[in-house]
């Protein structure tokens, strides 16, 4: 019971060391539980520098996010790009997630993302998989951070392990 | 009726577990263990004590240390930025052991082309670079630095073998140097000075390119002996850049040959004030020996303007003396304004002195000297009277670092003479911190390059404490500002990098080499640690005077971790080992918080689950004595009409016991509560700290309980309290004043705060768009 508890630790990644450590590129993503609406709430932040890197080499466009400029059909890419990079599933079967929007903090880009009707007592597991921005940085590491109630858990995934389970 | 009264009791005492137990049955049996306990004593942890250093913290009846004199003749060459010395070093070997060999420190050796200390840390290429990080990285050679050793000569002038280990020399004794035997010997040598304001190094000059000058704040000039102790042996750990230093005690007889028309103080009395002060000078030195209340410019602004073009070439020697000192550094230029000002401190005056080059004005002749001066009344209030007869606080850009009587400090305002309050803030704090530094370790002698804690730590916790009162002393300088806003110290302050990512955090007790983050670990986490300690755990008197007593105890001598450690708990009879063994060995968190409440009241009857249980050993109520039945809120078959009613009212049993056993007058007397509520604590966090909590009750009153660290020593995972009341609880809040660090504060209330998160947020505001 000690060693599980101990495993259970909260890593909270202040913002401050976040951007001292962006030369590793990393972004975080919390996971979260409302009662309230009984749904999945999913933050992923990732360093706006990088994704605009991303949507430049994969997919052409010169997004200039977080500028005036910023292209209009940047959200459309971005939510493209997640939709193909993370995935949810819930007790083993994959789940659609509503792509709420984003928004800047500084130098980071927030995705919103919902996985609505979850009710808590039902699920067994949870399954992440997130593969943002490692097909164009090799030492890509994406943090997750599961918070659900009691329960907490955090994963550093990385391209050769990509998927995170919480088991409930 | 006897056997079933044993029994009804076991079963009170066992009612706790009564639910869990029979779940367990179905476990395998579990191995045993060691103690897991938090609060194990630390004997596997700590040094056995011994003669030299006692179990009670304090030097024992055989505890030594080494001494090492120095006579030393200095010369800089300013146009070179050359500096070069002969030093004649007198040691003496108070130890029992007989030293085959001396090792000395070359701390400059750490800044040669081939420094192994260029190519320790890992690089990586980052995608970006400003053009000078480019050059530097890239394109620029390493300096050539590191010192340059022309003999090392025995008191006879014959050469004494010796070897260089990159920082570290040893000189190869021809017969051992027995106990209480002393052996003198010469060292010549010579460096490249490096400019510091490039290399970050913690000496050097700044070069100014408008007038063409340099200002030098010299330090880890000459060759140093390393320490020789009952702990370590030889303190011979290379230098690699972090670790600080390790210095026996000793007298300095140093004479410093600079330019003709060099403004230079150092530590140490100067010897031949007369020879290098103007007339004017040391009228205004005479003065300044009598100003208590404000700095006297000694060396003028508009001087120096003019001094700094002059570029003389004679030159001037600065002799200066200093006792029972660990170290020696010195600032020189052309461009020091020097003002001083005296500072009562017991029955005795000691100088508060500064040295700054304009840039550093009007800045640093408006504050430094004052927070000089205040920062030795702070300091010496909480552990003993500075005893050395000066304070210097020199300016120089981008430093912050500390040596006997002297340190450099930072706080350049703009060209324009303005400044941020961040730059102000800064300049204070910095001076603080490194003129406190000259109780922690330059008296208190610790270990630095294995401890950097223990002085940066200690140090960090007394210059919080030095901030806050320098801010109630001069509530002008701190302006709009109304209390001083210090970066380190506060609990709350710790709590990003206490709550970070463990795989980047090491424990306190690690080499300062080995840590991650220097900063929140060697000297934030100690300060907030002390700062909680002496708030929460200890209380204010009986923390004070054992910090007060540690200090004394190792004034001018050289402590470890369990000195420190020890003493605090010899001086207060309080038990920490459960505090330095959560804070200062592990890398462990507070987290405490509420987790439930459960609502009783009282019954006249037995509750279902107590008719179960009965029932199941083949008993009725008749067969126990007469209870008083508590029943959960809401549980089956408890009138609700009960909640608020005294019990006596509800209980025949309680009103006929008290009938019988209590006066009328006893009886109008009592309170009784009515209202009873089983509080469950829980801990994710591994630190035990004392649980705070605030009561609050539907009357609007509020109670404040501090249950000590001590209940977390037989269930680390939770605790349960129970509060019988005479009024409703209606609200608990855990650490309110947030006094511990708890790192997470969304489990700190009870009923629980509805507090919006950032999601909910984001949802509100996209809505309708």
């Amino acid at each position: 019971m000690r060693i599980l508890k101990k495993s259970f630790l909260i890593l909270v990644l202040p913002l401050v060391a976040f951007a001292a450590a962006h030369k590793f590129y990393i972004s975080v993503t919390n996971i979260t539980y409302s009662e309230k609406v009984k749904a999945l709430q999913i933050t992923t932040r990732i360093f706006i520098d990088d994704f605009d890197k991303l949507l430049e080499e994969r997919y052409g466009i010169t997004a200039q996010l977080a500028t005036e400029q910023e292209s209009d059909r940047a959200s459309d890419y971005i939510e493209k790009y997640v939709r193909a990079k993370f995935t949810v599933r819930i007790n083993g079967k994959d789940a659609q997630f509503r792509f709420l929007g984003k928004k800047y903090d500084n130098d980071l880009l927030i995705c919103y993302l919902e996985v609505p009707k979850v009710v808590f007592s039902d699920i067994k597991s949870i399954e992440i998989q997130n593969e943002l921005l490692m097909d164009i940085f090799e030492e890509q590491q994406n943090i997750v951070h599961f918070k659900l109630n009691d329960q907490r858990k955090s994963f550093i995934l990385v391209r050769e392990n990509n998927k995170g389970v919480l088991n409930l | 009726m006897r056997k079933a009264n044993y029994c009804f009791f076991s079963l009170l005492f066992l009612s706790t577990v009564f639910l869990s137990a029979q779940e367990e049955t179905k476990k395998e049996r579990e191995p045993g263990h060691y103690s897991q306990s938090r609060f194990k004593q630390l004997y596997e942890e700590f040094a056995t004590p011994n003669m030299f250093r006692t179990a009670s913290g304090a030097p024992g009846p055989a505890y030594y240390q080494q001494q090492a004199d120095y006579k030393m003749d200095i010369e800089l060459d300013d146009k070179n930025a050359k500096i070069a010395g002969v030093e004649t070093i007198t040691y003496t070997n108070n130890s029992p052991d007989e030293l085959g060999f001396l090792w000395l420190q070359l701390d400059q050796n750490t800044r040669t082309k081939d420094s192994k200390a260029l190519i320790r840390d890992a690089s990586e290429v980052s995608e970006a670079e400003q053009p000078e990080g480019f050059l530097k990285k890239y394109v620029d050679g390493p300096f050539d630095g590191g010192f340059h050793i022309e003999y090392v000569n025995d008191a006879n002038g014959k050469p004494l073998p010796h070897t260089v280990n990159w920082t570290m020399m040893r000189i190869d004794l021809p017969q051992p140097l027995k106990s209480k035997e002393q052996i003198s010997f010469s060292v010549k040598w010579w460096y490249n000075i490096p400019d510091h304001t490039i290399n970050r190094a913690r000496s050097g000059y700044e070069y100014f390119p408008k007038d063409g000058n340099r200002a030098y704040v010299i330090a880890q000039f000459f060759p140093r002996m390393a320490v020789y102790s009952d702990v370590e042996g030889w303190q011979n750990h290379q230098f690699w850049g972090n670790g600080e230093f390790a210095l026996p005690f000793g007298n300095y007889e140093v004479n410093i040959t600079v330019p003709a028309d060099h403004i230079l103080d150092g530590t140490g009395e100067l010897q031949n004030r007369k020879e290098v002060f103007s007339k004017e000078m040391m009228a205004r030195y005479e003065q300044a020996k009598k100003s208590y209340d404000k700095p006297v410019i000694i060396v003028t602004q508009a001087e120096v303007e003019v001094l700094e073009k002059g570029f003389s070439d004679k030159k001037k020697t600065w002799k200066l003396k200093a006792e029972n000192v660990r170290d020696f550094a010195f600032a020189t230029s052309r461009k020091f304004i020097w003002d001083m000002q005296a500072v009562k401190l017991g029955n005795r005056d000691v100088m508060a002195v500064s040295m700054y080059p304009k840039e550093g004005n009007p800045l640093w002749e408006d504050y430094s000297t004052k927070v000089v001066a205040s920062t030795l009344k702070s300091y010496s209030s909480h552990t003993f009277d500075y005893p050395y007869h000066k304070a210097i606080s020199v300016h120089a850009k981008n430093q912050g670092m500390e040596y006997p009587m002297i340190c450099w400090n930072y706080g350049r305002p703009n060209e324009d003479g303005t400044y941020s309050d961040r730059v102000k803030f800064g300049m204070f704090s910095v001076i603080i911190h490194e003129v406190g530094h000259n109780f922690f370790p330059m008296i208190v002698n610790s270990d630095e390059r294995q401890w950097g804690w223990m002085d940066e730590g200690l140090d960090t916790f007394m210059q919080y404490l030095a901030e806050q009162e320098f801010g109630e002393t001069y509530p002008e300088a701190i302006s709009p500002e109304t209390k001083y806003p210090s970066r380190r110290g506060d609990p709350s302050k710790i709590v990003p990098y206490m709550g970070g990512d463990q795989s980047t955090i090491a424990p306190i007790m690690e080499n300062p080499e080995s840590v991650f983050q220097l900063g929140p670990n060697a000297y934030g986490k100690p300060a907030t640690a002390l700062n909680i300690l002496r708030e929460t755990v200890m209380g204010r008197e009986l923390f004070d005077h054992a910090f007060k007593t540690y200090a004394n105890r190792w004034k001018f001598k050289h402590p470890t971790p369990e000195d420190f450690f020890r003493t605090m708990e010899d001086a207060s009879a309080v038990d920490l080992d459960w505090f330095w063994r959560g804070w200062f060995y592990t890398t462990d968190y507070v987290d405490i918080g509420v987790k439930g409440v459960k609502k009783y009241y009282v019954t006249d009857k037995p509750t279902k689950k107590m008719k179960e249980y009965l029932a199941a050993r083949n008993l009725t109520e008749a067969d126990i004595p007469a209870q008083i039945y508590l029943a959960e809120e809401g549980s089956e078959g408890v009138d609700p009409n009960l909640k608020g009613k005294l019990p006596s009212e509800v209980s025949k049993t309680l009103k006929e016991y008290m009938m019988d056993n209590l006066t009328a007058t006893e009886r109008a007397a009592v309170k009784e509560p009515k209202y009873f509520y089983e509080v469950t604590f829980d801990k994710p966090g591994g630190l035990p700290m004392p649980l705070i909590v605030e009561y609050a009750y539907a009357d609007g009153s509020k109670e404040n309980i501090t249950y000590p660290a001590e209940i977390w020593r037989k269930s680390d995972a939770d605790f349960k309290r129970v509060i019988a009341s005479q009024k409703e609880l209606i609200g608990i809040v855990v650490d309110p004043k947030a006094e511990t660090a708890d790192i997470d504060i969304t489990n700190n209330s009870w009923p629980k705060k509805e507090e919006k998160s950032d999601f909910d947020n984001f949802k509100e505001q996209i809505k309708g768009k």
